[in-house]
């Protein structure tokens, strides 16, 4: 594909391999090629939306920033436009601007699922500033509470007498004439001050996100390309990790001969002394079978057989990275 | 049918450290490996492995391409018996696949 970019220096094709590049972690080779990209094309606005982008995958969010706010007028409509500013005013800590961001990926795309989580967790953050007038002597707080996370509570002032602990467990424990869901829920939120020697009361655990979840992005990429029919994760005696290959009922049996086949091929690298097997494909006249090694587990891709094995390969190279930091 | 078949096509190519190819039980028909490599063993290899995949996979699996850290082989089922090649990590795969493809 590099090539034929040298070919045709009009070519508008250094998105898509941007795109490949960004998608498999590359992100330096990424920027690059969209730099020199845009330097032919400066009017290319998806070029300078996926440059932004490269820029806050790199950790450069002023530069992401710079970029995405220059043409925002031209993309105003685009999802990964506002996506991306949404994340860039996050990590600037400017939270109201990143809601309307990401409220604006919302309106493009209802289904935007890191927009929504986005917005999940920004919203209590946004009411701060109203809820820093908080600073009343705590016994006022009890009467007419207010859901506030612990360490914005400031410290009582010196003229104000505190209750004892006795005190206060007593009132704390004397259920409310009138109970509302509010005031429970700020009661718990109030409650576990350090400045009265009480142990803090569990909160609710956070939903927990399986470890796996990592892998859905780069593996959604993967399976966006045409010829790939589906992916499994396999470990090495051919148990099934994680299947991402819809409506085939064998995987359980392929996988464990491959698996086999794999061992096999491996033991034999070894006898001869040629090194440790890395992967291996194996051409089926109706499919192909790329494998390939992931730390302590195997990744198997099967395509139709007209497949490019170097842009598997290439998309591949994300996964396994995901799949090492989750497995080993 | 031929008895054989042209490795030196596949052995010209640049870094190609040997081609042969096999019986389905293992023995050499005919082989071009560079000095230090055992076409034998190579052989039997592509013959145990071609022959686990046709029993796992079914009798239409046609070729395979292994990956090691050093060098790269590749083998395909062909009426004569099985076609192996064995390459350098650093060789034109690419090229090889077509050579073998055609044969």
């Amino acid at each position: 594909m590099a090539d034929e970019l040298i070919m045709d220096s009009k070519a508008l094709i250094f998105a898509t391999l941007a795109d490949v590049y960004l998608s498999s972690g590359m992100i330096d080779e990424a920027i690059s090629i969209l730099k020199d990209g845009l330097a032919r094309n400066p009017n290319y606005t998806l070029g300078k939306i996926m440059l932004g982008r490269a820029y806050y995958l790199k950790g450069d969010i002023d530069e992401a920033l710079k970029i995405l706010k220059e043409i925002y007028e031209l993309a105003r409509d685009s999802e990964t436009e506002n996506l991306y500013l949404g994340h860039c005013y996050k990590k600037k800590g400017d939270y109201e601007k990143a809601i309307t961001h990401y409220q604006a990926v919302l309106k493009i795309n209802p289904e935007n699922r890191e927009a929504s989580a986005e917005l999940e967790i920004l919203k209590p953050q946004k009411k701060e500033p109203t809820e820093e007038k908080m600073t009343a002597p705590f016994e006022k707080a009890i009467p007419e509470p207010v859901a506030l996370p612990r360490e914005e509570i400031s410290a009582p002032t010196e003229d104000v007498k505190l209750p004892s602990v006795k005190e206060f467990v007593a009132q704390t424990e004397e259920p409310p004439k009138e109970p509302s869901p509010v005031k429970e829920e700020t009661i718990e939120a109030t409650l576990p001050l350090p400045e009265l020697g009480l142990e803090p009361i569990p909160t609710k655990p956070a939903e927990l996100i399986s470890p796996m979840e990592a892998l859905n992005e780069p593996m959604r990429h993967l399976l966006e390309i045409k010829s790939v029919k589906g992916s499994f994760i396999l470990s090495r005696d051919g148990l099934l990790i994680q299947n991402y290959y819809q409506g085939r009922t064998d995987l359980e049996e392929i996988g464990a001969l491959i698996a086999g086949i794999f061992n096999e091929a491996e033991d034999a690298f070894k006898f001869l002394k040629c090194g440790q097997l890395e992967k291996c494909i194996i051409e089926k006249k109706e499919e192909t079978i790329c494998v390939i090694t992931a730390g302590e587990s195997l990744l198997c891709i099967i395509t139709q057989p007209e497949a490019k094995p170097g842009l598997v390969f290439l998309y591949a190279r994300k996964i396994i990275e995901e799949i090492r930091k989750v497995l080993g | 049918m031929k008895a054989t078949l042209d490795l030196s096509q596949l052995t010209k190519i640049p870094r190609v450290l040997g081609a042969g190819l096999a019986t389905y039980d293992g023995f050499i028909v005919d082989s071009q490996f560079v000095h230090g490599y055992d076409s034998e063993k190579f052989g039997a290899m592509a013959a145990k492995i071609m022959t686990q995949i046709q029993k796992s996979l079914g009798p239409e699996s046609g070729a395979v391409i292994l990956y090691t850290e050093d060098v790269v082989f590749l083998a395909k089922l062909k009426q004569e018996g099985i076609l192996f090649v064995l390459g350098d990590r650093e060789a034109n795969l690419g090229l090889i696949k077509i050579k073998f493809e055609k044969m």
